[in-house]
């Protein structure tokens, strides 16, 4: 078994979410930075469907209570090395420690963390408080098991330097237009990719807020929406919300343009006052950009 | 003509019309079940909002145009009846903490906003926002009113308001600025159910007021 010890800022269980299950106005949810929470499950030998624990600003200790391999990636950890697989001996604590720069970390463990899947996964889900074992974010003293979702042996080295995607601000981040492209004057989004944008500090799983001081960006009201991940709302103060892996399903703010799917992880890992430059690419570079980060984690090590 | 639009780099966005309406609805449901029923190659999920329906797709199975070529296939050669399923009744008690206030700026007493709230049929328009939140239409037009200016951090599950030309119910704790008159016992999200929301969209529901 492993003992939360102490949970840490925000840390919850999370795995690849359960898309396909917004129809009932449940959000996909999973690892917020989806290619570090990849990599932890590759360096321990995992099933890259096993859950993992995502922890936000500050990283949780925990205790383990017979050996198991871990790895720790994404964001900067203070108190553990990142990328590269440790064994916990029985009786030891992982210590993650302060989080920056980037904002969330993963923890993976040789198995997987064994809670019960529910609405086929295993990741939290706070708008509905279901999920993620305990229906809420870990808490000292809650204690769960590596489960069995093993797919071949630990990584003997670190994951390689070129095989990751840089953290820290300013983030450059890939977007094609719309959907709502029309509810905007054809001006708007390259004033938008012309300016920098700030991370303001109210920002979650749901998603993050940016402001424009550069451009102020007025738009046709619409009517409610299906919403996807990375969908750049802009609302009627013309603040924009980007939305992240437990994002509402529907919206009502035109969406001026929608983050690659490459270039989630980046947002997952930006930090309030970080600053954020948009860049539109077409369809054929946002597919090399997934096939990319889909390559590494494909490749033998 | 269908407005078909990239959501990104793993979805499209089809929009049929922008009214709330129910033969829109009706559209919107058909070109839904038309999708399950003869599935594209490389389609992965649907999900429907008014007048309008995302696809989510894989693009190494099938390329954007591609898949918009196939929904646009569809257009016009859809049988869209307005749905006509069975009228579930959902048991409000008017006593939200907002019932007076919408009696005050409505003009109306509060026993005149529960009689038109209860008063006709609704469609289900939408679920979605967050678990199972269920959007219904259309209000009388004597109950039309804004949101609330600032929306409350903690609306309980259960809870009945009105926005704009709306009804909706929550069905799990979680923010809004809609104005509550009323609170049903009725379970409207179940994680452990299947399907874990009590409504989908073109369901029929009537409030039934009770002590």
């Amino acid at each position: 078994m492993i003992e939360v010890v102490n949970p840490g800022r925000w840390t919850t269980i999370q795995d690849r979410g359960r898309p396909g299950r917004e129809r009932f106005g449940i959000p996909p949810g999973g690892a917020a930075d989806w290619f570090a929470a990849a990599v932890a499950n590759r360096l321990v030998g995992n099933h890259l469907d096993a859950a993992v624990l995502e922890c936000t600003a500050a990283g949780p200790s925990l205790r383990f209570d017979s050996e198991r391999v871990v790895a720790v990636t994404g964001a900067h950890a203070a108190d553990i090395e990142t990328w590269v697989p440790h064994v916990m001996n029985r009786g030891s604590t992982l210590e993650v420690g302060a989080i920056g720069p980037g904002l969330r970390t993963y923890v993976a463990v040789r198995g997987g963390i064994d809670v019960p899947i529910v609405l086929g996964s295993r990741s939290f889900c706070q708008r509905g408080a279901f999920g993620g074992g305990f229906g809420r974010p870990l808490a000292r003293g809650d204690r769960f098991a590596a489960g069995a979702m093993i797919d071949g042996a630990p990584l003997s080295n670190a994951w390689p330097d070129g095989h990751r995607l840089s953290i820290g601000s300013p983030w450059e981040v890939r977007v094609i237009g719309g959907p709502h492209a029309d509810a905007f004057d054809r001006t708007a989004l390259p004033r938008l990719t012309a300016v920098a944008c700030r991370v303001s500090p109210e920002l979650d799983r749901m998603g993050l807020r940016l402001q424009t001081p550069g451009v102020h960006l007025q738009a046709d009201e619409i009517l409610t929406t299906p919403v996807t991940g990375g969908a750049v709302q802009v609302t009627p103060s013309g603040e924009m919300i980007v939305l992240l892996s437990d994002h509402p399903t529907t919206g009502g703010y035109p969406v001026i343009a929608t983050v690659i799917t490459a270039d989630l992880p980046l947002l997952a890992q930006a930090r309030p006052g970080d600053t954020v430059r948009f860049r539109e690419v077409d369809p054929a570079e946002a597919d090399r950009a997934w096939r990319r980060l889909d390559g590494w984690l494909q490749l033998d090590m | 003509m269908w407005q078909i639009a990239a959501a990104g780099d793993r979805a499209l966005l089809v929009t049929i019309s922008s009214v709330i309406e129910p033969a829109v609805l009706a559209q919107v449901l058909s070109l839904d079940r038309a999708l399950q029923e003869r599935r594209p190659h490389g389609l992965i999920s649907t999900l429907t909002a008014y007048g309008s329906l995302l696809c989510h797709y894989d693009p190494a199975v099938i390329e954007r145009d591609g898949l918009a070529g196939e929904i646009r296939a569809f257009e016009g050669r859809l049988d869209a009846s307005v749905p006509t399923g069975s009228v579930v009744a959902v048991p409000v008690r008017y006593d939200g903490p907002d019932l007076a206030e919408v009696a005050a700026k409505t003009n109306l007493t509060t026993a005149a906003v529960v009689e038109l709230h209860a008063g006709r049929e609704y469609l289900v328009y939408c679920v979605g926002f967050a678990p199972g939140f269920t959007y219904c239409g259309v209000l009388d037009d004597r109950l039309v009113l804004p949101r609330r200016s600032s929306p409350r951090t903690r609306v309980p599950a259960g809870s009945v308001g009105i926005a704009g030309s709306q009804t909706g119910i929550y069905a799990v704790e979680s923010p809004g600025g809609w104005n509550l008159i009323g609170r049903t016992d009725m379970r409207l999200f179940d994680p452990a159910a299947d399907p874990p929301a009590r409504f989908k969209p073109g369901d029929r529901l009537r409030f039934v007021p009770v002590t």
